[in-house]
């Protein structure tokens, strides 16, 4: 009987004006954000792939210089971008692409098409998340509001229910329906996604994305479903069908455009962030310790001495500008920690609030699963940050490693001063393995949209108990 | 097959429906005449469990409609004033749909054949019941209960509105289905009507059924008449 209904309904949309201007403009707008999601992807995969070889190269095939020199010399790191980034471009345009790792600091990110773009552009632009995620429910509403006050209002529910027509199969029945016109509308374009997905997928078909591929579309699958089961609830119970719109736009209008930035607001206003002025000054502060310098090198000179068993730094075996330079990298790095970490460790506190807001609207939960499947939320960022601040910090000490062990011999002598300093060559340079970011497993991912995922199945679960049960047989 | 057993109905202080008793048996069409508010849809709605009865039961092939609301609307089909049909199916699509929301599935020759019965023409099966008159749609509908195989018809003013010539052919196919045993409770305005195709009429007033008249023992002058001195009262 269900699928019966859900026959009769999709036929009837099919032969719907309406449903076929909509379903044209939900499907020319998926299309073509996925072709822009996909040109985007397939020109800054490749600007990627050129710039980290000619970065690596011009590491490579630097001249002999001084070790320390190299490491001011600098290499750059470019996120990798995941082939589901083509759907959902998430934070990348306003976290950057590209990092500049050298020696003493952590860089921030460069390079973020947001700035990059015109006020207008700003306006114009909609990514196929986007268009997931606020214009297919706005379909969804437009397509069922009426699916039960409608036909209250045309006699046709007394005709049905006088049948004995069970109202959860009817709500099943319309259900499966419009999840059946969706579907028309929006398996076309998903095959052309995972086209796009298979032709720029460098290792094979996905590239190993395929299980976050899967669980990319049951998500939005469970997204559309609570917005089905919401419209039809709201539609069974509505007194008019003009009131079901009423009541459904106003919902779709909180949830798309109003939810997330009261959530943003809620979580900056529960977790605040210094501004980039603050954090700046207060990091170089926090630098900028000529005494702490001096108690670490002190510290680190006496620990040689007892190594090496000497009783003077002028008899260690080693250079000290190398040890001095890697103890101004750890004090660094212990600085960068935390406040880089204090500021992330608030980010992911905001971001835990956006994604308890979910329970509020669930475009809030979507957003955040969709962001961390395409491997664009903050998390995998940060995930990235802290890869590459490693292979940076790998850099210095390999440096300073190889300054230490070459001190130069009767270092203060004239025939020292005559010699230089210590150089060295293509053979140091390719000490420094290249840079490979691997992206965190799909597990990772899930267990840090744990709230997000459960949010959306709460909705998912409560909309679709309301709507099953949405009017006793006899209200007519 | 329909009974009503002190069925009433009460809004608040307001009696729609009071203490009904009634008895339809298979084959007879008992036709409930009553102004506007007299309680004829509202025992309709009770048959069908629209509306929850405030005390008595109504039943249908013996069971109890409040208690089996699904089992009882197996043997029930209902024709309202304007059988409201999907204007973007064609006429057999719909005839299709509610029958088989109704538990039933047929070829499409059987279809066909039923538009044939109740008299519509060759060929209207295929249109979209947009184009449909009200006449053609109380056709189809009368094609649901058919084929639905229901025992008993539950009839809103189903005349009401209709041309003499289609009232006269919804009339003769009435006639048909309780010839074939089917038990029809019928809600009128059509004293005419109500003589001509029932077997009994009731007249109500206030919620009440005030007097109950085998239509074979009176002529159409006198159940004019009786109405309305029940009216005048």
């Amino acid at each position: 009987m269900i699928r019966r209904i859900a026959r009769k309904e999709l036929t009837e949309m099919i032969r719907d004006g309406r449903f076929r201007v909509l379903a044209a403009a939900v499907l020319g707008v998926s299309v073509l954000s996925l072709a822009v999601g996909w040109k985007q992807y397939a020109d800054i995969s490749r600007q990627h792939q050129v710039a980290q070889a000619a970065t690596r190269s011009q590491w490579l095939h630097q001249t002999t210089k001084n070790p320390h020199s190299a490491a001011h010399y600098g290499v750059y790191a470019f996120k990798p971008k995941s082939p589901l980034a083509i759907v959902d471009t998430g934070v990348d345009p306003y976290m950057g692409v590209a990092v500049w790792l050298e020696a003493h600091k952590q860089n921030e990110f460069k390079y973020r098409p947001a700035a990059d773009r015109t006020a207008v552009e700003r306006f114009g632009e909609m990514t196929a998340a986007e268009t997931l995620q606020v214009l297919v429910p706005l379909f969804i509403v437009l397509m069922t509001f009426s699916a039960f006050a409608g036909e209250r209002e045309q006699g046709t529910l007394r005709q049905l229910l006088s049948l004995g027509v069970k109202p959860r199969d009817l709500a099943l029945g319309k259900a499966a329906g419009v999840g059946a016109a969706l579907g028309l509308i929006l398996l076309p374009a998903a095959l052309l996604g995972v086209a796009a997905l298979a032709l720029t997928s460098d290792g094979g078909f996905l590239s190993g994305s395929v299980w976050r591929t899967i669980l990319l579309v049951l998500f939005y699958l469970a997204y559309f479903a609570t917005f089905v089961a919401i419209s039809l609830g709201v539609s069974a119970r509505a007194r008019s069908s003009r009131l079901a719109l009423v009541l459904l736009l106003a919902f779709w209008f909180a949830n798309s455009l109003i939810a997330s930035r009261v959530a943003a607001d809620v979580a900056s206003w529960l977790h605040p962030t210094p501004s980039a002025v603050e954090f700046q000054k207060a990091m170089e502060a926090d630098l900028n310790q000529p005494q702490e310098m001096e108690r670490r090198l002190a510290l680190r000179t006496a620990e040689l001495m007892r190594q090496y068993r000497v009783d003077s730094p002028e008899a260690l075996p080693i250079a000290m500008q190398g040890v001095s330079l890697q103890e101004g990298e750890n004090h660094g790095d212990e600085v960068f920690d935390a406040h880089y970490g204090r500021l992330f460790d608030t980010f992911e506190r905001q971001n835990t609030v956006y994604q308890v807001g979910g329970l509020a609207a669930p475009m809030l939960a979507i957003r955040s699963v969709s962001m961390g499947l395409a491997g664009t939320d903050f998390n995998q960022h940060r995930h990235f940050i802290t890869a590459a601040e490693a292979y940076r910090r790998l850099i210095q000490r390999t440096m300073n490693d190889d300054i230490m062990a070459h001190p130069v011999k009767g270092g203060g002598t004239a025939d020292a001063e005559r010699r230089g300093p210590y150089v060295a060559g293509s053979e140091l340079w390719a000490k420094v393995p290249p840079f490979e970011y691997e992206a965190p497993a799909t597990s990772w991912v899930l267990a840090n949209t744990r709230w997000s995922i459960a949010m959306l199945a709460v909705w998912l679960i409560l909309a679709s108990v309301w709507m099953s049960r949405p009017i006793a047989t006899r209200a007519i | 097959m329909l009974e009503a057993v002190d069925l009433s109905k009460r809004y608040g202080s307001q009696t729609a429906l009071d203490r009904l008793n009634l008895r339809i048996s298979r084959g007879e069409v008992f036709c409930l005449l009553g102004a506007n508010g007299a309680g004829k849809t509202t025992t309709i709605n009770l048959f069908l469990n629209f509306i929850d009865p405030s005390s008595g039961t109504a039943r249908i092939n013996g069971l109890d409609v409040a208690k089996a609301p699904l089992e009882t609307k197996k043997y029930v089909a209902y024709i309202p004033e304007q059988v409201m049909l999907y204007r973007n199916l064609t006429g057999l699509e719909n005839l299709e749909y509610f029958t088989a929301l109704a538990g039933h599935e047929y070829p499409r020759a059987t279809y066909v054949d039923l538009f044939r019965q109740v008299g519509l023409a060759p060929g209207v099966e295929d249109q979209r019941v947009g184009t449909y008159s009200k006449g053609m749609r109380q056709k189809v509908g009368i094609a649901i209960a058919i084929a639905k195989k229901a025992a008993a018809l539950l009839l809103d003013e189903p005349t009401s509105g209709l041309d003499p010539k289609a009232s006269n052919e919804f009339s003769a196919l009435l006639k048909r289905m309780s010839d074939q045993g089917v038990a029809v409770l019928m809600a009128t305005h059509d004293l005419f009507r109500a003589k001509e195709s029932g077997s009994r009429v009731g007249i109500m007033k206030h919620g009440r059924l005030v007097a109950t008249l085998s239509t074979a023992e009176i002529g159409h002058a006198d159940l004019e008449r009786i109405y309305l001195e029940h009216m005048h009262d």
